[in-house]
């Protein structure tokens, strides 16, 4: 017997919100037997899960591995359903290129706001990690990207991302992308001092402030 | 900074830091910036040479401490040391610590392939060690010399890579704490070598932060282990304290810390004020000027910033050390850390 579609969507939310791998892909699949619309069940299952996982991790009862097993799951799910997805060429998604500064190969920091941007629906290039300063500017013109996420964890690297900023105003296209930075030794303070447009705290934060940085950009259905 | 105001010191290094082990206060409070790789800038040498020669490294902190006056020394490059010797490989640079390049553990059954190393010979360990006898010989009868360690926690995810790692927390549990007890016996050998040397071995857990991992992963996989390499250093230390500094916050955590029994805690994102409660009478605390202050701000306001904290701080029942929240940045200018000690000067008394 079908189930119910609010049935359906509650699974794959509390697979992710509970870090249930397998029962994320086994909603995913009875979400498209019973011919739930893909879109529906990632924007109304997977990613109010993964948004509730964010608010624990918030409120500090989650915390960096809670996150990323909530998301190995959501990513489970959206295996299975992306392929169904209709054409999306209706949705319009903020483009953001995002990496670890050269020097730094420590990532977990920007492989958290990685997928709380994606969760909320940027369009997410992930440079990795111990990054060329060239490389984000390179990538971000490549995309049309309109956000560059800056991260690192080390005092000896942070000041690679005045460097990009500097670089962005040599070329003459610093007012083309917004710039958000993040990362151990960052603060409101350096950011504001080195010309960034958003500093976050933590992933939670990230998506807020990625949000309110990119609020001129109209994100609606064409 | 008007140095005519800064209060002369009437006791050696060595003397004011022993007051706190016998529970008396010292004529001022001291002062620990935690100098690691800058000391090879006082010295004047490329951090990747400083890092792998233990001559070098221990001339560096010599001269360190005798710019600074520093109240300890701390012979330490990257808290990979001790996975480095079991077998994870670094990536070594000219000018920064070496980082992680390949950890040793691709697959749960790669547990297999960890060298119980041979501290006098893996990896830097043996770098370390010149570096401590250096430091000893030439001023340890001044200043207190310290080792520094990973903590088995720490150790345990530079064997693995880290977002593994984590995972493994949940997945793995039972063979997290098998690499764990492996990683905490490594520490408990190379805690004997430096107990040897006349040194101070000081533990470091920075991936133990409440930045981190759950206050109930810190219970169940960091302080069960942090609290053996404790019982050893006081079981064998000579009445030497257990000293560990963890990074980031910790705030959750500190009625774990108190039951790893700690003497002394470096702490870095936390407010004194309301560490100073939970220390108590139990703990002596470090800390915590902001690290990227003391290379982005002006002496002025580093010796604003490290008033408050001696204010937040001053009176702790056990002991307040003024300090650095984590690493000196290898860049930072020498007045910031002279501004830092003279602060301690300043605003850590009790002679008057």
């Amino acid at each position: 017997m079908k189930r119910e579609r609010e049935e359906i969507l509650k699974d794959l939310a509390n697979s992710v919100l509970n870090m249930d791998e397998k029962l994320a892909a086994q909603a995913a699949r009875e979400a498209i037997k019973s011919g739930l619309d893909a879109y529906d069940a990632i924007s109304n299952g997977l990613v109010v899960g993964m948004n509730k996982a964010g608010d624990l991790y918030e409120t500090e009862e989650y915390f960096v591995p809670e996150i990323l097993i909530c998301s190995d799951a959501m990513y489970a799910g959206l295996e299975i359903l992306r392929p169904h997805l209709k054409k999306e060429s209706d949705r319009r998604q903020i483009k953001c290129v995002i990496g670890v500064v050269e020097g730094d190969t420590h990532d977990i920091g920007k492989n958290l706001v990685k997928i709380m941007l994606d969760v909320a629906g940027f369009e997410i290039h992930d440079l990795g990690r111990n990054v060329p300063l060239s490389d984000f500017i390179e990538k971000a013109k490549e995309v049309h990207a309109e956000l560059i996420c800056i991260s690192t964890l080390m005092t000896t690297t942070m000041d690679h991302m005045a460097t990009v900023i500097e670089m962005l105003k040599e070329e003459g296209i610093r007012n083309h992308f917004k710039v958000m930075v993040g990362g151990g030794p960052i603060s409101q303070g350096f950011a504001d001092r080195i010309g960034a447009d958003g500093y976050a705290e933590n992933a939670a934060n990230a998506v807020r402030i990625a949000k309110h940085v990119c609020a001129h950009i109209a994100t609606v259905k064409e | 900074m008007q140095t005519a105001n800064i209060p002369k010191d009437n006791q050696t290094s060595l003397e004011r830091v022993l007051c706190y082990l016998q529970r008396k206060n010292p004529q001022r409070i001291a002062c620990f910036p935690l100098i690691l790789n800058h000391a090879a800038r006082v010295l004047g040498v490329p951090i990747g040479k400083y890092n792998r020669n233990g001559e070098l490294m221990g001339k560096s902190h010599v001269a360190a401490y005798k710019r600074y006056g520093n109240d300890l020394i701390l012979i330490f490059s990257t808290t990979s040391t001790l996975a480095e010797a079991m077998g994870t490989k670094m990536v070594f640079f000219d000018e920064d610590a070496p980082q992680i390049a390949e950890p040793l553990i691709k697959e749960l059954d790669d547990i297999k392939k960890v060298n119980r190393p041979d501290v006098l010979k893996d990896g830097r360990l043996p770098v370390y060690l010149e570096a401590t006898e250096i430091a000893v010989r030439e001023v340890g009868s001044e200043v207190c010399v310290s080792t520094v360690l990973a903590g088995p926690f720490t150790t345990a995810a530079a064997l693995r890579p880290i977002d593994l790692f984590i995972r493994d927390l949940r997945k793995n549990k039972e063979w997290v704490h098998e690499l764990l007890g492996i990683c905490a016996q490594a520490g408990i050998k190379f805690i004997d070598e430096i107990l040897k040397r006349k040194s101070l071995p000081i533990v470091v857990e920075p991936i133990g932060s409440g930045s981190l991992v759950s206050p109930a992963h810190f219970r169940e996989f960091v302080a069960p282990y942090l609290k053996r390499l404790a019982d050893h250093v006081h079981a064998n230390g000579g009445g030497l304290p257990a000293v560990l500094h963890i990074c980031g916050k910790t705030k959750p955590n500190w009625e774990a810390m108190l039951g790893a029994d700690f003497d002394i805690w470096s702490l870095d994102a936390v407010d004194m004020g309301e560490a100073r409660q939970a220390a108590g009478h139990r703990v002596v605390l470090v800390g915590n000027v902001i690290p990227a202050n003391l290379l982005k701000n002006t002496p002025e306001q580093i010796d604003a910033e490290a008033r408050i904290v001696c204010e937040k701080a001053m009176g702790s029942p056990r002991g307040f050390i003024l300090g650095s929240g984590c690493e000196v940045p290898i860049e930072t200018p020498p007045a910031n850390v002279d501004a830092l000690i003279n602060a301690a000067r300043k605003y850590g008394r009790f002679d008057t």
